[in-house]
């Protein structure tokens, strides 16, 4: 079982207002500096411009447990990074109402080879889908519905 | 978010456990609150006793009582099993379908 480099840092953050990801991106590897790997695998997550169904989307409202989110994504960021010896990882979510088009997930993974970087940042995603204390409502035609469950990977 | 009601039972009383409840998303709307002081009733020690003491039904037509299934349990903001022994001062709470990401 690979361990996790220790001396990489997992960074999460919950964020109220609308975010960069690229901008974020650089500011974490700019912020790692030399400890950087030879391979890093990233994903953006963004709202889309419909309702689970299909009607147009006037925002998505992001609900969470303020102290267990970030304690829970810790944890499951920690977890897989120590899975699948992956080293440093960056989790940024948004909170709140939320536009379509707007970055609502940044994850970011170092690894020293592209299969646990990969499979890391793979893992990470479908376990804070699940397991990250995050519920989601679809603001359309002035109401809002909460969703029912996960789309499909 | 409704703070705890002053109706609850102080939580300073000596007899009998209080706990911290909370909901959130559909099931705190549902409910019409979400943060309460709760004193549990004799022998409802638990996350699943204290849901029937609280009625929090998820179906309007049905008469179950029971802990669905599709609804999580977290104390003091760690998953945990609906039969875990509650201590006073425990916050307890009840967690819908996750969907983040």
């Amino acid at each position: 079982m690979p361990t996790r480099h220790p001396e990489r840092p997992i960074v999460i953050k919950l964020l109220e207002a609308p975010f960069e990801p690229l901008e974020l991106l650089a500011a974490w590897q700019r912020s790692l500096g030399a400890a950087g790997t030879a391979a890093e695998s990233h994903f953006i997550g963004r709202v889309r411009g419909s309702t689970a169904s299909g009607a147009p989307l006037e925002a998505l409202e992001l609900e969470h447990y303020p102290g267990m989110s970030e304690a829970q994504l810790r944890t499951i960021a920690e977890a897989c990074a120590a899975h699948h010896g992956a080293g440093a990882v960056l989790v940024a979510h948004r909170v709140g109402r939320i536009a379509p088009g707007e970055a609502i997930v940044l994850v970011a993974v170092q690894a020293d080879r592209r299969g646990p970087a990969q499979r890391c940042l793979q893992e990470l995603l479908e376990d804070l889908k699940h397991h990250a204390p995050f519920w989601k409502r679809e603001w359309s035609g002035g109401s809002g519905t909460w969703v029912a469950g996960n789309t499909p990977l | 978010m409704p703070q705890a009601q002053s109706t609850q039972t102080p939580m300073t009383q000596q007899a009998g456990t209080v706990v911290r409840v909370r909901l959130f998303a559909a099931l705190r709307e549902r409910a019409g609150w979400g943060e309460r002081l709760i004193r549990l009733d004799a022998g409802t020690a638990t996350p699943v006793a204290l849901w029937r003491q609280l009625a929090l039904e998820v179906s309007p037509n049905s008469h179950a009582t029971d802990l669905p299934p599709s609804i999580r349990v977290a104390i003091n903001q760690a998953f945990a099993t609906a039969d875990t022994p509650l201590r006073p001062g425990d916050e307890v709470a009840f967690l819908p379908p996750i969907t983040g990401g």
